[in-house]
This record gives structure tokens, sequence and C-alpha cells, in this order.
């Protein structure tokens, strides 16, 4: 399928320890289509049930973005659960998953997350010592 | 005996465990008979670790004396650690508290992580000098839990106690951690929820 300009939109995932949100923009990034509500719902079961919340937020956000007519998604992800081998918090997986299973085609998924530094930092994709 | 105290910079980490020594030894408190952990109580006790000024490690000060890098990360002003290195210079040196953002990285029994509130955090490192930009890139790690997550993916939940400092004091910070020390804190993690902060 062509990529076409007018149906595609950027998915910006921002994925905590224990919380994910998400925002849909245009390609541009200047216009958002639709944003996520989805971290009372991760909040209230934090023990167990933070990939099933990032699941629905994003279930909920895909219907929002169909409607929109946004066919295909471009990911953004932020966060240590786009990063690490083994996510501790909800992650980013579960929510480009659903989206997926949405029926939204996803197209490049970037990892963006931000690196802590003090005139020094880590070797990247460091996981332990 | 390690603890490592780690957190996104600007998080007081430098502020409070400066103050550490002075809130035990200085003040002739015996940390060994406060210590509820016997580990931690017969090595306080035996003086080897004592708290003094050379029982904390500053990691950033290390790494430059010693050049402990491999590489540089020319768009954040940063060295890239030798984490192999740092580990056998700070073994070394066997130091009770290891203090920097890349604490977590390196053996530990407890790890202290400090937080602060991303826009608080961003406020504090522009006060201490720092550019916008690293401001803003440590205060984007604050609110995505980067370091949290890391150091409970690396040590375990059990291992981790997470400290909020945005509305306490550096005294209060450092009291907080002499707790971890002598084992009067419980575990936690997840404890604050900064993702807001990115809109
Ligand atoms: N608990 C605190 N409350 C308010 N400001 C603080 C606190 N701890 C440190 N600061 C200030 O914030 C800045 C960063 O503190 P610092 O100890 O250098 O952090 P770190 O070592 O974690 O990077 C300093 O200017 C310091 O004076
Ligand atoms: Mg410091």
């Amino acid at each position: 399928m062509s990529q076409d300009d007018d149906k595609w939109g950027i998915a910006h995932v921002h994925a905590s320890f224990n919380n994910t949100i998400m925002t849909v923009t245009d390609l541009t990034g200047a216009e958002t289509i639709a944003k996520s509500s989805g971290g009372t719902a991760v909040k209230q079961n934090r023990d167990e049930a933070s990939p099933y919340a990032a699941m629905q937020m994003a279930e909920g956000v895909a219907e929002e973005v169909k409607a929109a007519g946004i066919t295909g998604l471009h990911v953004r992800v932020r966060g240590p659960g786009g990063n690490l081998q083994k996510s501790p918090g909800p992650g980013a997986q579960a929510t480009i998953r659903a989206l997926a299973r949405s029926g939204i085609e996803i197209g490049r998924i970037e990892d963006v997350t931000p690196i802590p530094h003090d005139g020094s930092r880590a070797p990247k994709g460091k996981g332990g010592f | 005996m390690r603890i490592a105290v780690t957190g996104t910079p600007g998080t007081g980490k430098t502020s409070a465990t400066e103050l550490l020594p002075d809130r035990f030894g200085d003040r002739g408190v015996d940390l060994g008979s406060v210590a509820t952990d016997g580990e931690i109580r017969a090595e306080l006790s035996s003086g080897r670790n004592r708290l003094s000024t050379d029982g904390v490690c500053h990691l950033n000060d290390l790494l430059e004396s010693e050049s402990l890098y491999t590489d540089v990360d020319e768009d954040r002003d940063s060295v890239i650690a030798d984490l192999d290195a740092l580990e056998a210079a700070v073994d070394d040196r066997a130091p009770l508290v290891v203090e920097s953002h890349l604490s977590h990285h390196l053996q530990a029994d407890r790890v202290v992580v400090l937080r602060c509130e991303p826009t608080e955090l961003e406020r504090r490192l522009r006060d201490r000098g720092e550019s916008a930009a690293k401001a803003r890139e440590n205060a984007e790690s604050e609110a995505l839990d980067v370091i949290l997550a890391e150091a409970v993916e690396i040590h375990g939940r059990d291992a981790v106690y997470e400290i909020d400092t945005t509305d306490i004091d550096p005294v209060s910070v450092a009291d907080r951690i002499a707790d971890v020390v002598v084992g009067k804190r419980d575990p936690s993690a997840g404890t604050v929820d900064f993702v807001g902060y990115l809109g």
C-alpha cells in the first residue's frame, strides 16, 4: 500500500514505569488527531494490569484515529518500555500490538528515549552490570 | 555492602550524599548501633565502612579524574562511561555509598533512586547553570522513569528504594538515605507518576 500522506499519522507513545500515554498527530506533528486518557486506568491497576490498561488505552485511541480517516501510523516510542529487553512497565509493545490488531497499518517504529546525562552517560543499550 | 544512590541529574544526589557523613560521623552517632540489618550493623560497627567522607564515592569525580570512559557523545557534551573500569575503580575503594546517575549500573546491595517532579528538576538544573537542552532531556528522562526502570530491571524490585525529593530539602533527603543504609526503610518503586510533564 502506498503511504498516502493524508491517511498516515504519527503515534507518539510515552511509556514510563507504570503508565503509558499516547498522542496521535498528523505527519508534521502539528495537528493532534487523538489523545489518550489511559493514565488513570493504569494507575488503578498498578500491580498487575499495566499492559492490559495500555492495550485498552491504545484500542480507544485506535477507534478515534480510524474515525478521522487515518489508516496507518508511524510510531515514535519514548520511555523504558521502548528500549529495555524486559519491560517492567506496560511497555510500548502492548500499545503497538493493540494498534495493529485494531486494523491500523504500522509503519516505521522509532525509539527516541531520552538519555540521562551529566557530563557522562551510560553506553547505549546497557541493561545491567 | 554497597548502597548505590542514583537518580536523574538534578534530583539532588550530590547535595544529599555530601550531607550524609555529617548526619552521622561528625555528630557522633554510632551507625552500627542504629542499624537494624545484621550484616550492615556488623560492617558499620567494625569501622571498615563507617560513613566518613571516604565512605561516599562521587562517581562523577572519579570518572573524570581517572578518565574512565571509552567514547564521547558530542551532542550531549558527555563522555560515555566505561562501566567495567568504573566498577573496578569503585571496588578498589570499597565505599559504603556510591553516588551518580550511573551508580545503578554497578553492583549494589541496595539502590536508592532519587526522584523529582520534572518541571522542578528542569528549574534546578537551569539554576545550577546547565543548558536548556540538557535540562530538558534530563527532565524528559525523569518524566519517563528511565533510571527507576533501569534500577528495577538490573537489581530487582526488592532492592530499590524510591525517594521523592520534590518538596523536601537536602537534609531530609540525606536522612531518608540514611534510613535505607541502616535498614529502616522498605523497598519501593513506582510511587510517583510524572508522565504528565510530556503532555
Ligand atoms: N532537595 C532539594 N531541594 C531543592 N533543591 C535542591 C535539592 N537538592 C539539590 N538541589 C539543588 O538542585 C541542583 C542539583 O542538585 P545536585 O545535588 O547537584 O543534583 P545531582 O547530583 O543529582 O545532579 C543544585 O543546584 C542544588 O542546589
Ligand atoms: Mg551530582
